[in-house]
């Protein structure tokens, strides 16, 4: 109703309203004295605007009032603004810039108020620039497209300044950074292109001029040291004043200047290069040496090549120095795995706990050094040791640790962590099949002599193997050990049966131990002629054993056994502990008391490899039981024999050892025959699935499935392929020989 | 022909005035093949020998050289037929002829060999035979035949009941079967075996050599040692490397 009676204002009467208000607002942004605006000022400006703009037609001004509020800013800003910020430089310049950025922001916050009305209705319905949009772009236009390049020239200036160690007013450029923010409305635009991309050129120059001379005058871990320090710093610096979006791109940049520019001269330092803080055990450094390489692209390759390079050597060393060792040994021992190479296995297992550690702790357990260390250790510890292959080295070690009156006084969780630490080093070792033949012959005898220490460790070895190879591969050995436990139940029973028949009591004490056969390495049986007293215990053996099993045959091994005999020398009665074959060949002696070679060989029915070495341990070793003639120290096919009747010495009980045949020769044939069979296997196997198949595809699977228990070799592999093509189990493709075919 | 239904007669006519061939061939054609004039064409193409084979003749030659008391054509029977075709009874054309009658082994031909043999050359006597030779002799330089022959050789030559052949014959047979192609390396590789294998040669390892030695230059230079090749073939290219028979440039 107050409207209908409205005096129609015009607009340069309207204007001046509007021109006073400005200007009083001008005044106290220049800080003139000038009183503060009250809300009455405040609501007769607004409605002046109002009323402008709801007028009939011809005199609704909202257009010109839309137009003059833009004015109002650009009078100001050419009048006051620029030639303020025109004769200032530097942080000066700055400092002003902050100011009259802050005071725009409150003028548009005012002005934007008094002509409010215009954003309800009049620039809502046309789609137009808001008016505190005009308001800032206005300061952009005018200010901020003239003075940028001046403003970020300053603020790089003052970032070296810092860099060189000055302090600066961080605050500063904290608030000029924030208009480079500010001016985008919401786009980086601004800050990215008129300012970061600067920064960033500036800094990759900076630093490329900083590495330049550092690279020249420092060693590598000072370098890293300052390398480390910089990017730090540079971190810190996004976080006092620069936007966090230019945290990644400027480290970045540092990164690429300090390291990857680098990388080569500096791990390659002659004398502090990433090999010689490995000699030199620089744990801390290497670390560093990680943590910054590993923010770089493929940074980390030439490190682990060095890594795997440096162990390498470190273990190749080892081999060498076992080797030389091994050549000054005498000859005659040779062939036996001895200290040395105890000491040897100790040196690995020393190598590889250190090197795991460098990888868990200084590389952060990253992938490429643990694939460094398993290719290191693959190299040298598939060499072996002047003629024995490190698979029986190991098996050797593991012999060692596990008998009785083991030479190391090991604890028992000494023996635990040894056992452990080998087992990790079989990992490397491409013939686990050739160790697991050799380990099942020590523990073989282990088991069979009653050398086994600890029952306890057997099976946690056993255990350990399982998980490393699987169950295939200890299945065997597992039986060994159930075997002996069974067999000691046997034992009790067998005596519990001769207690009840006493009939056929054979007077003498008969331990017996079966055995199944595929648990067992293979032993050759011969059909000695036993003495009758023994033949006696078998029968009563067999007799027992019917009892408890049918359709079981028994195999004697009587290589394998032992006996305890007294022998009656003219000063005392000696108890002798001797093998079956040694005490077989004694007993001859209570029939006769000189008996010829021949004769012996007769009698026993062995081989005369066989006799020779058990009269060699008779009559020419350190026990002279039976006196030869002539008196030499080797056994020819014309010797005669006979009981040493004076024979004497001091101990009531002895032993009279019997070197053990060498089985490595064998040890290594049963391997290369097995591996034909799993070769064939594996090719069967993979054919049988593909029909078809090129001969490079099939080499390369065959061995992908092997390589768990050997690595075979394509010559190998290509002679059992030719075998299944004779044997019909594959054929060549008609027109393409390079290609297999199935047949089944 | 009076015996012949009517039908039949205009076949034999017809089957004469196409392929111009004598009443006792159209006769056989037809019959082999049922009656139908198609197929006796068939026939009557894919063995031209029939034409010009007799069987009589045929039976009387084999009986010349079977042995008395079995039906089969044995080691002296070879003989006096090398012997009546003036041939080295080592000379190749023998191979080539013994392929001609898919002989399963080496101086014996079982009636149906010999007589089908002759028959598929297109002979029915020795001087037709003898007239032959130097035609069967080229066939040795055809490719495709070569390669027949080659392969056929290795059954023919082994011992019966073997699976490979002995060391002794293999080392023959290339010897004269490479004389008529020329292989530079075959000296070598007979030395090779001798000294470094001495074993029997498999089926594979032989046929495989004849591809070796067509794809492979004398040179090496084309030769793949990742390839599929026998076992005995890389080592031959390592015997040949090692002693410096053969530098390989690639």
């Amino acid at each position: 109703m107050a409207g209908q009676e409205r005096r129609t204002i015009d607009l340069e009467e309207g204007w001046a309203f509007m021109q006073k208000g400005i200007t009083k607002l001008k005044n106290i942004l220049e800080g003139k004295p000038e009183p503060q605006f009250s809300s009455e000022d405040y609501m007769m400006l607004y409605t002046t605007i109002y009323n402008m703009c709801t007028q009939k037609p011809p005199h609704d001004y909202s257009q010109q009032l839309y137009d003059k509020y833009r004015e109002s800013f650009e009078e100001y800003i050419t009048s006051m603004v620029l030639p303020s910020l025109r004769d200032k430089h530097d942080e000066f310049m700055l400092r002003e810039l902050v100011k009259r950025w802050s005071n725009h922001k409150i003028m548009v916050r005012w002005l934007s108020r008094f002509f409010f009305y215009l954003d309800r209705y009049f620039i809502s319905r046309r789609s137009l620039i808001p008016l505190e949009k005009v308001g800032l772009t206005c300061f952009g236009d005018l200010i901020y497209q003239e003075i940028k390049g001046q403003v970020k020239g300053a603020v790089i200036a003052l970032i070296d300044k810092e860099r060189e160690g000055e302090q600066i007013d961080r605050a500063l450029l904290k608030n000029v950074l924030g208009i480079f923010v500010e001016i985008g409305l919401g786009s980086m635009e601004c800050y990215e292109n008129d300012f970061e991309e600067f920064l960033l050129k500036d800094t990759t120059d900076y630093y490329s001029l900083k590495a330049q001379s550092w690279i020249l005058e420092d060693s590598c871990p000072d370098y890293m040291i300052k390398a480390e320090e910089c990017l730090k710093k540079e971190k810190e610096r996004v976080g006092h004043y620069l936007h966090i979006s230019s945290e990644q791109k400027l480290l970045e940049k540092v990164q690429n200047e300090l390291l990857a520019q680098y990388a080569t001269p500096l791990l390659e330092k002659e004398h502090s290069g990433c090999f010689a803080l490995l000699r030199d055990d620089k744990e801390e450094d290497l670390s560093r040496m990680y943590r910054l390489f590993s923010k770089i692209n493929r940074g980390l390759e030439p490190i682990a090549n060095m890594f795997k390079t440096h162990v390498t050597n470190e273990g190749t060393a080892l081999v060498k120095q076992a080797e030389d060792s091994a050549s000054n040994k005498k000859p005659e021992k040779k062939d036996m795995v001895g200290m040395q190479e105890q000491v040897f296995v100790w040196k690995i297992i020393e190598l590889h706990d250190k090197y795991v550690a460098y990888v868990t702790e200084c590389f952060q357990g990253h992938t490429l050094f643990h694939k460094a260390l398993k290719e290191a250790f693959e190299v040298f510890c598939n060499k072996g040791v002047s003629g024995s292959s490190s698979a029986e080295l190991l098996a050797t070690f593991c012999d060692n640790i596990l008998k009785k009156g083991c030479s190391e006084k090991l604890s028992d969780e000494a023996i635990e962590d040894a056992l452990e630490k080998v087992v990790r080093l079989l990992a490397y070792i491409s013939d686990k099949d050739l160790f697991a033949e050799f380990y099942r012959k020590k523990l073989a005898r282990r088991l069979l002599f009653d050398k086994s220490a600890n029952d306890e460790h057997e099976r946690s070895i056993l255990t350990k193997l399982k998980q490393q190879c699987g169950g295939q591969f200890t299945s065997k050995m597992e039986g060994m050990v159930t075997d002996l436990t069974v067999a000691r139940d046997h034992q009790t029973k067998f005596e519990e049966f001769v207690a009840a028949h006493q009939e056929l009591n054979p007077g003498i004490d008969l331990a017996v131990t079966v055995l199944t056969t595929g648990f067992w390495p293979s032993y050759k049986t011969f059909d000695i002629n036993l003495p009758a007293e023994m033949v006696k215990c078998v029968e009563v053996f067999k007799e027992f054993y019917q009892t408890r099993t049918k359709h079981r045959k028994l195999t004697w091994i009587y290589s394998l056994g032992t006996c305890n005999i007294n022998a009656k020398f003219e000063a005392k009665t000696i108890e002798l502990i001797v093998t079956t074959y040694q005490a077989a060949l004694l007993l001859l002696f209570n029939g006769s008391d000189r008996l010829s070679y021949s004769e012996i060989v007769t009698q026993l029915n062995l081989s005369d490899d066989d006799v020779v070495r058990l009269l060699h341990s008779l009559s020419c070793a350190k026990y002279k039981i039976l006196n030869k003639e002539p008196a030499n120290r080797s056994i020819s096919p014309n010797d005669v024999f006979e009981f040493n009747s004076k024979f004497t010495d001091r101990m009531r009980r002895i032993k009279i050892p019997l070197p053990p045949v060498d089985e490595k020769k064998k040890v290594v044939e049963d391997v290369d025959k097995d591996r034909r069979y799993a070769i064939d296997a594996s090719i069967v196997r993979i054919m049988k699935s593909r029909k078809v198949m090129g001969h490079q595809q099939l080499v390369a699977e065959c061995v992908e499935q092997l390589s768990r228990m050997f690595k075979p070799d394509f010559k190998a592999i290509k002679k059992r392929i030719e075998d299944l093509i004779t044997r019909d189990y594959l054929e060549r493709e008609k027109d393409n020989a390079n290609v297999y075919r199935y047949l089944a | 022909m009076h015996k012949l239904a009517r039908g039949s007669r205009d076949k034999v006519q017809q089957f004469m005035t196409i392929t111009g061939a004598s009443e006792k061939v159209a006769l056989q054609a037809l019959k082999a093949s049922d009656w139908h004039l198609e197929g006796a064409f068939d026939f009557f193409y894919n063995h031209p020998q029939i034409s010009v084979t007799n069987t009589r003749h045929l039976e009387e030659l084999y009986n010349r050289y079977k042995e008395p008391d079995v039906d089969m054509i044995m080691v002296e029977g070879v003989s006096q037929f090398c012997t009546d075709l003036q041939v080295d009874p080592q000379d190749i054309v023998m191979l080539v002829i013994s392929w001609h009658m898919k002989a399963a082994t080496m101086c014996e031909f079982t009636r149906q060999e010999f007589i089908g043999g002759l028959q598929s050359i297109g002979v029915d006597s020795i001087e037709k035979l003898h007239e032959k030779l130097p035609s069967l002799r080229a066939e040795i330089k055809d490719d495709h035949k070569f390669r027949e022959i080659y392969n056929f050789a290795f059954a023919w030559a082994r011992e019966k009941g073997q699976k490979s052949l002995s060391l002794e014959t293999a080392l023959g047979m290339w010897q004269l079967l490479f004389a008529e192609r020329h292989w530079p390396l075959i000296d070598h590789w007979c030395e090779f075996l001798q000294v470094r294998h001495n074993k029997a040669i498999s089926r594979d390892t032989w046929s495989q050599l004849l591809e070796f030695v067509k794809t492979i230059d004398p040179q090496l230079s084309n030769y793949d040692e990742e390839g599929a090749w026998p076992y005995l073939i890389d080592e031959f290219v390592e015997y040949l490397t090692e002693n410096g028979f053969v530098q390989i440039r690639k």
